[in-house]
Parts: structure tokens; C-alpha cells; sequence
């Protein structure tokens, strides 16, 4: 099977696993399909999301790595948007524009990603050196900080995983890289008196989440229960009773991996996470094949940001990882995070039928 | 520096990363796996405890019958209303009266698992409207509670008792056994005193809550049960037509029989209406009981204490008998008083009883033959043989709260008062005046003692337990307390002396029933008023099957009043259970 496809029809399934929870989930399913209600929008946003899938599907790549430099700078006036203008949620965190329609820091995402990709293939030469190393260092900070403050954690926290694979997968040496890890823990220490109360208290709460049951360990608790009483075959579709019964928080954003292991059990969460390991794997056999280094870079930096958020969110569902509001891909209820995540799969897609058909021309 | 090695070096950057990803996949595959199949049934547990609260059903009571088969007290179920945890209360409360077309006082009491009570005792009218309703009225439920409901509750109210919600008090001693704070229990009579065999078992209520705590659905319930009844030696319209027989008076009945120590009636009044107990008194019912000076809570016949009176002379006959201080065929002269010590002791006929034999003192109760007896005996025999006959003892009656009276002996009035014991202080104890206290059922054991000639059987007002299907589970066995033993002489002489108090003597008003029958008179004096009117007799005489004790308060002389409603009460005997 073309690879292309064969990822194609992973990220469908995926897809159909997000609205199905969703649908599981939805608070207004009783009134049938409204288009207020989670399960309309998420069902809308796939439409729209496979469009846009479509669009970077069958344009050329190459078209939007040359300009990212303005998708960059677009992404940064967003963010700082936000942070002037921005609208707050529940949290009190300012995460939103126009309305709550648009979350620029999931947008910014694959704006780095393409800037990225393209400003360190430009500077080939100078990969491994510290020079560029600092430079690259600079330019991620600017959004990673600007969302920091917002403050969304997590996606900060995603940036700098980004800049640091890109590190790996640049080749700077494993010494340097040392040094480097080395200088990050040392700040880390301190940052902690930079953290928002909240943002302390939930990753106390990671630690043991069974000293404070009902309060800040609350999530991680519900969403155990959930997972430990669906069992191996789940309690059955639309009774996972953690979820119904609304004892599991944001069932349908951050937590819908446990209300869907609560109603299919260990079996659908088998199959959840071997579809994400498919894709995983699709993304990085792309990022061998393909010959260029642009293509290289953006394939597996999106694998590894796929991996980051697949791992960082099951694993808090599970309570192996801090709750730091880090959206399921594909499945978590909500508009840019799908797009994006469409997007970054329909220019590898594009990049695995390049890589295929080149292959062919080779061998031909 | 772009090189075929450093792009080597970027294919094996890649290939690190996706066995990195592959590592962290089968964390999290085995995280998956420890929760849901490790530890799947403590989650299922937890999931459990989240989601459902119990909500425990009053249990129910068991019913009381009388020896026939008529029912005293029975449990029926009435209507509240519930407001399930986390409904919406205000708009609830108006739509309610809308439903009802009225307007109505809630009495919203909080109550186990956020649950609340809106209206109790439902008429079905409201139920049927209710429930009709059903659709506008979410989170409200209609529930089935037992009431407590007594049949003629103030005629029978002081042997079977009344039940209320439990104190808190009560609740630190029963909670052990599973009481909750919404539960009933026996307050007094047989309904406290056989708590353990009446109560039933507990129903529950299963509901599955939501995150807030609302309520989504009832899982299931077990209504209450209950397991066993108690059938009473009572004679119902045996207590009640003795009940009538006492008329606007206050006072004490008490039938039973000698041979085998079961109560038939047992009369306390004024009485008060148990069903105001288990529909919750109220602050003004509460207050109209205690007001005034005739206590109805007060259970007369085992918890006020009279003088006996002249009823006493019975014990002081025995003794004299027994103890040989009266010659055989001794005669003695009542000039209406006894000079001793200086003072002069009255006869209750001031004119004098003039010549008088041993019988005759017992029945024209010449108190200047029990003032010679008495000083002949002593205060220590008259207080051994009192002892005997169980005066000052528990008397092992079945029901709780029983008291005992006061027998004055020298070592008594030495200890609490520091004085010592005239022989005016004997002289009063023959005629049962003085220090000397009694309840009704020390004298009607006296008598009861006197009837079955020393053999004393406990008293008791249980006669057996029925299960639910109205089988016999146990049956109360006669119990022998003691057997007193004084010589066939002693009894004959006493019980025919006895007799001559209804064929000659201060017993008149009963004289001319077609039965042997062997009685004593008494007047109790009573420094807040009219005397006390005591009457006890037992019949038929030769084998007494019947006991009967009499006590109207403020009655009298004891050949007045007490005899008259004895009369009756015997007469009703005769007439509908016959001799
Ligand atoms: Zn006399």
C-alpha cells in the first residue's frame, strides 16, 4: 500500500475515534445533532480540517517553506495579540482570539514547524555549530515565551521540545547537546517561582495525586477511575458511568482518552494508541526516505511533536505524566488544534507521495 | 560543514527518535495494562463509591396484640414527600403548591445523603395529584414511611407505650446495633421493653448520583420488613371496661392471674394519647401533658408510690399468725383508741369496734387490734415478713421502668432520717401509714402471694412472639419466684377473714356477687388532699383465678369508691369470662 494513503487512512480513523469520543461525551446528545453542541463542531471542523488536509495534499511544499519567514512573523504578532487583546477561558489563562474562534499558540505550531524546517536547511552548513545553535535558540524563544506568558504551559513546552529535536535531528553532537541539557536544568529550578499557582499545584498534584482526591490531585484521579473500572472490554458504548455521571473534568478535551477507555476498555485504548504508534512510524520512515533536507527536518520534527503530545496527554490520563493541558492530536475536542494537525499531515503526505514517486523515477 | 557524514549522522538522528517513540508507546501500553486489567476491579470499586449513595428505609415495627387477637398497636404506611440531593429547591417548592392548589408549610428537613423531607403524612389525594405530576416535579419523590398507629391509645397507653424518633442520646448506645438518626424506637412500655423482638428490618434505597451530586436514578431498594409481633397477656376489653369502670376518676386497675403471673389489665390514668408520639409531638401537645398535677406520663401502677392503708393489715395478719403473738381464739377490745408511750392511737371508728376476734379485726380493719399485733411483732418481724412478700424488692415485672417503694425498718430511719424507731413508728406500720410507700403492684403481689397461698409467680405481660406469619416463635413460661411457707392455718385464717370483709365487714359495696370472694379495704392518707381509695381482692376464694387491685386517687374511704369500681370490673368478669 502507498504510504501515502496508508497514512491517509490512519489519520481518518483517527479522526472518526475523535468525533465518535466527542459524540460520547457530548453534554447535549440527547437533543440530537445540534450545531452549538461539541459533536456538530468537531464534526464541522472535520470538514473544514480535511480541507485544509487536501490543500497542503496536493500543493506544493515548497510554495509555503519559502515564505515562512511571514508565517513566523504572522505567528509572533498573533501571539502577542493574544497577550494585548486575547480573551480568557475558564482558566483564567488568555489563550484566545476573535471571539474564542482561534488559539494562535496551536496555530504557531506549524508556523515553527515550516520556519523551522526551512531556516535550518537554509543554514546547512553551519549545522552543529553553536552559532546557529544560539540563533535558532533566539528565534524559537520569542512565541515559546509569548506563550508562556499567556500562560499555556504546555504548548511553551512544545516549542521547546521542538527546538531541541530539531537539535537532534540537525546533528549537533550528543556532547554538546549535554551541555546544553545541563544549562536547561539549572534554569529549571528556578522557573518554578515563575510558575503560577495552579500550574504548582498540578505538578505537586502529579507526584501524588492520592493525598488530595477531591482537590487539586482531582483529574488525575477521576480519570484512573475511569480508565482502571472500564477494564479490559469497557462498561460499553455511551455508559462509561466516570463520564456520564461528569466525575471525569474535560471529557471531551484533555481527558476524552480516559472516557474512551472507560467505554471500550482496554481494547479501544490498545487500539487508540497503535494507531498514533502507525503513524508515529509512518512520519519517520517519510523522514528517512525523503532526500531533501527541508522535507527531513519537518517530517520528523512533526513526528516528534506528534509523540511528545500522544505521550504527554495519554500518559496523564494514565497518571504517569503532569496534567499541563496538552490537547489529544486529532481526537481532543477543538478547531486549530485538528487543523493544524491536518495540515502537518497533509504536507507529509505530500512529502511520502514525492518520496515514492521520486523512488520510482530512480528505479525507472 | 554539509557532508554525506553529517547526513548519515541526521538518518541516524531519526532512527533514534523513533525507537525513543517506540519506547515511550510501550510505557504507555503497559501503564494501560496495570490500570485496566491489574487493577481493573479496585478502580470498578472506586468507580462504585463515586456514583452511589445509600439511603436507609425505616424499618418496621412488629404488631402488638392482646391475648384475643385484637391489635393494639400496628405500623401504616403514610406518604412523604422527598426532595432528591442536588434538585433545584425554590421553583420545586412553588410548582408543588401549584400541583396541590393550596398553599402549604414545608417542613424541609435535612436528612441522610442530601436528601430532603418536604411534606410527611400525605393525604392520597395529594399522592394521586402528585403523581400525576410526575413529569413537572423532577427530583421529587413520593416514599412510603410506617407510621405508628394505636387502637384506643389512651385506654392501653401505659403497658404498651409509645415510640418516637431516636435522641442522640440513644443513638451513642444503639448505633452499635445499627440504629440511624432517622429511626423510631420504643420510648416506653411493652414498645421499649421489647425493642429487640418488635423492630424489624431496615429497607435501603439505592440511588446513582452525578459529580454534583444530583440524583439520576433510583438502582433499586428493599422496602422495609418486619420480622416478629408480641401477643400480650392483656385482655383488651378487660382493660377497657375496667378503664370505664373508673369513671372521671383518677387511678390504678390492675387484673391478673395468680396462678400463673399474667397481667389482664392494667389501668393507668389519666392517661395520654400515644399516636401524638409517633407523628412527631408537637411544642403545645407537649406542654398541655405536663401541665398541671396529675402527671398522665407517669405509668401509676409500677412508678407513683402510695401509702397502702389499711391494705397492709394483710401482712401484718400473716405475721401474727405465723408467728403465734395471737392466741387462738383471742379476743380484742376496741374502745376506739390505744393509749401508748403517752399518746392515744385512733381507731378509724371513733366509737369503738367494742369486742372484736382476729377475723373480725381483719374485716371491720380495727386498727386497735393491728396497733396490738403490730407492737407484739416488732418492726424487725413485720419488716422480715415484708421482705418476704417482696415489699422494697425488684418485682420482676417485664416492663421497664419499674420502681420500688419504701419499707422503713429502725436501720432505715437511723441511716437517712438519724432518728431512732418509736413504737408510734411501728404502730403507723400496722395500719400501712407512716413512712411506708408502696406502687399498686407491690400490693397486688401481696395479694397475688396471699391468693396461691406463697407460691409467687413473676408478672409478666408478655405472653408470646409470633413471627411474621403469625406463628408462634416462644411462648413465656410461668415463672416461680418464690414459694413463701407458712402453715395451711395462716392462709385459711387470713383468706376467711377476708372474706368477712365482703360478707360483714368495711367491704359492703361488694357484698351479694354470686362468687366467693376474698378482700381487703384500704385508705391512704394523703397530706395533698382526699385520701386515697384502695381495693383488693381475689376470687373465687377456695381457687382464686382472678386478682384484682384497685387504687382511685383522692377516692376516700376504701369501702367507698375503689369497692364500687371493683364491683363493676367484677361483675363485667363474671358476666363475659365467667369463673
Ligand atoms: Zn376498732
Amino acid at each position: 500500500m502507498r504510504r501515502d494513503c496508508l497514512l491517509c487512512l490512519v489519520v481518518v480513523l483517527l479522526c472518526i475515534v475523535g468525533v465518535a469520543a466527542v459524540y460520547s461525551v457530548d453534554p447535549l446528545r440527547e437533543e440530537g445533532l445540534v450545531a452549538q453542541s461539541p459533536f456538530g463542531r468537531q464534526l464541522l471542523w472535520n470538514f473544514v480540517g480535511w480541507g485544509v488536509f487536501a490543500l497542503f495534499r496536493f500543493v506544493d511544499f515548497q510554495w509555503f517553506l519559502k515564505r515562512s519567514w511571514i508565517w513566523y512573523l504572522i505567528s509572533v504578532l498573533a501571539l502577542g495579540g493574544v497577550l494585548l487583546f486575547g480573551e480568557s477561558d475558564e482558566t483564567g489563562a488568555k489563550r484566545w482570539l476573535f471571539s474564542r474562534s482561534v488559539q494562535p499558540s496551536e496555530l504557531s505550531k506549524f508556523a515553527l514547524l515550516l520556519f523551522l524546517s526551512w531556516y535550518l536547511s537554509v543554514n546547512r552548513d553551519t549545522l552543529g555549530l553553536w552559532n546557529l545553535l544560539i540563533k535558532s535558540a533566539f528565534l524559537v524563544a520569542v512565541p515559546a515565551f509569548l506563550i508562556f506568558l499567556e500562560p499555556d504551559l504546555g504548548t511553551a513546552l512544545v516549542f521547546g521540545v521542538l527546538w531541541f529535536g530539531a537539535l537532534l535531528v540537525g546533528g549537533w553532537r550528543a556532547k554538546q547537546l549535554g551541555i546544553l541539557s545541563g544549562i536547561l536544568l539549572g534554569l529549571l529550578f528556578p522557573s518554578w517561582f515563575f510558575l503560577r499557582d495552579y500550574q504548582r499545584k498540578r505538578i505537586l498534584a502529579f507526584f501524588d495525586p492520592w493525598q488530595d482526591p477531591l482537590g487539586s490531585g482531582y483529574n488525575v484521579v477521576q480519570s484512573q477511575i475511569a480508565i482502571g473500572a472500564g477494564g479490559v472490554f469497557g462498561q460499553g458504548w455511551l455508559s462509561g458511568k466516570q463520564a456520564q455521571l461528569r466525575f471525569l473534568p474535560a471529557r471531551h478535551t484533555d481527558f476524552i482518552f480516559a472516557s474512551w477507555c472507560e467505554q471500550l476498555g482496554f481494547i479501544g485504548g490498545v487500539i487508540l494508541i497503535l494507531l498514533f504508534g502507525i503513524l508515529f512510524w509512518i512520519i519517520l520512515d517519510t523522514a528517512i526516505r525523503t532526500r531533501e533536507l527541508e522535507k527531513k527536518f519537518f517530517a520528523s520534527l512533526f513526528g516528534l511533536m506528534l509523540l511528545f503530545q500522544v505521550s504527554v496527554n495519554i500518559g496523564m490520563n494514565l497518571g504517569i505524566a503532569p496534567v499541563t493541558g496538552i490537547p489529544l492530536p486529532f481526537v481532543s475536542y477543538g478547531g486549530s488544534s485538528l487543523f493544524v494537525y491536518l495540515a502537518c499531515a497533509g504536507v507529509v503526505a505530500r512529502i511520502a507521495w514525492e518520496a515514492e514517486e521520486g523512488e520510482k523515477q530512480r528505479w525507472t | 560543514m554539509w557532508s554525506e557524514e553529517l547526513e548519515e549522522r541526521i538518518r541516524r538522528r531519526i532512527v533514534l527518535l523513533f525507537w525513543l517513540g517506540i519506547a515511550l508507546f510501550c510505557i504507555l501500553f503497559g501503564r494501560l495494562w496495570y490500570l485496566s486489567i491489574l487493577r481493573a476491579e479496585w478502580f470498578q470499586e472506586r468507580s462504585e463509591r463515586n456514583r452511589v449513595r445509600v439511603v436507609f428505609l425505616q424499618a418496621l415495627r412488629g404488631n402488638i396484640y392482646d391475648r384475643n387477637g385484637f391489635c393494639f398497636a400496628k405500623d401504616t404506611p403514610r406518604f412523604r414527600l422527598i426532595l432528591l440531593a442536588g434538585s433545584e429547591k425554590e421553583g420545586i417548592l412553588q410548582r408543588i403548591e401549584g400541583v396541590l392548589g393550596r398553599k402549604v408549610t414545608f417542613s424541609l428537613r435535612e436528612r441522610g445523603a442530601g436528601e430532603m423531607v418536604l411534606l410527611e403524612d400525605l393525604s392520597l389525594e395529594d399522592v394521586v395529584k402528585i403523581e400525576e405530576n410526575r413529569e413537572a416535579l423532577p427530583g421529587v419523590l413520593i416514599e412510603t414511611y410506617p407510621l405508628r398507629s394505636y387502637e384506643l391509645g389512651e385506654v392501653f397507653a401505659p403497658i404498651i407505650g409509645y415510640v418516637g424518633r431516636i435522641s442522640a442520646e440513644e443513638l451513642k448506645t444503639l448505633g452499635k446495633m445499627g440504629y440511624r438518626t432517622e429511626d423510631r424506637v420504643g420510648k416506653s412500655g411493652v414498645e421499649a421493653s421489647y425493642e429487640g423482638i418488635l423492630r424489624g428490618g431496615e429497607g435501603y434505597r439505592r440511588v446513582e448520583v452525578d459529580a454534583l451530586g444530583r440524583v439520576v436514578r433510583v438502582l433499586d431498594f428493599r422496602s422495609a420488613s418486619f420480622t416478629r409481633s408480641v401477643q400480650l397477656t392483656i385482655d383488651a376489653e378487660l382493660q377497657k371496661a375496667s378503664y370505664e369502670a373508673l369513671g372521671k376518676r383518677n387511678g390504678v386497675v390492675i387484673v391478673g392471674n395468680p396462678q400463673n403471673g399474667e397481667i389482664l389489665a392494667f389501668v393507668s390514668k389519666p392517661s395520654f394519647d400515644p399516636n401524638l408520639f409517633s407523628r412527631g409531638i408537637t411544642v403545645q401537645e407537649w406542654s398541655r401533658l405536663i401541665q398541671g398535677t396529675s402527671n398522665p406520663l407517669l405509668i401509676r401502677p409500677v412508678q407513683a408510690l402510695y401509702p397502702p392503708g389499711s391494705l397492709f393489715k394483710i401482712l401484718i395478719a400473716l405475721a401474727a399468725q405465723e408467728e403465734g403473738v395471737v392466741a387462738p381464739r383471742e379476743v380484742f377490745f376496741c374502745p376506739g383508741y390505744l393509749d401508748y408511750g403517752g399518746r392515744r392511737y385512733l381507731c378509724w371508728k371513733r366509737e369503738g369496734h367494742g369486742r372484736v376476734s382476729f377475723e373480725d379485726a381483719i374485716a371491720h380493719s380495727c386498727n386497735v387490734a393491728f396497733y396490738t399485733m403490730g407492737l407484739r411483732l416488732g418492726p424487725e418481724k413485720i419488716a422480715r415478713y415484708a421482705k418476704m412478700f417482696g415489699f422494697g424488692e425488684d418485682p420482676h415485672f417485664d416492663l421497664l421502668g419499674t420502681r420500688t417503694g419504701l419499707l422503713p425498718t429502725p436501720e432505715w430511719k437511723r441511716e437517712t432520717l438519724r432518728e431512732i424507731w418509736y413504737p408510734g413508728d411501728t404502730m403507723n406500720l400496722s395500719i400501712g401509714q407512716g413512712y411506708l410507700l408502696v406502687t399498686p403492684l407491690e400490693m397486688y403481689l401481696l395479694l397475688c402471694a396471699v391468693a396461691n397461698r406463697g407460691k409467687v409467680y413473676d408478672p409478666h405481660v408478655l405472653l408470646r412472639v409470633l413471627d411474621a406469619g403469625g406463628h408462634i416463635l416462644q411462648e413465656t413460661k410461668p415463672y416461680l419466684r418464690r414459694t413463701i411457707t407458712l402453715r395451711p392455718q395462716t392462709w385459711d385464717t387470713i383468706i376467711r377473714g377476708m372474706e368477712k370483709v365482703v360478707t360483714r365487714g368495711t367491704g359492703f359495696n361488694c357484698r351479694g356477687l354470686p362468687v366467693r370472694l376474698a378482700a381487703k379495704t384500704g385508705t391512704a392518707q394523703n397530706p395533698q388532699g382526699r385520701e386515697h381509695s384502695w381495693f383488693g381482692c381475689f376470687f373465687p376464694s377456695d381457687n382464686p383465678r382472678f386478682v384484682l387491685l384497685v387504687l382511685v386517687e383522692h377516692g376516700g374511704d376504701g369501702s367507698g369508691e375503689a369497692a364500687q369500681v371493683a364491683r363493676r370490673i367484677i361483675e363485667w368478669i363474671l358476666r363475659e369470662r365467667g369463673v
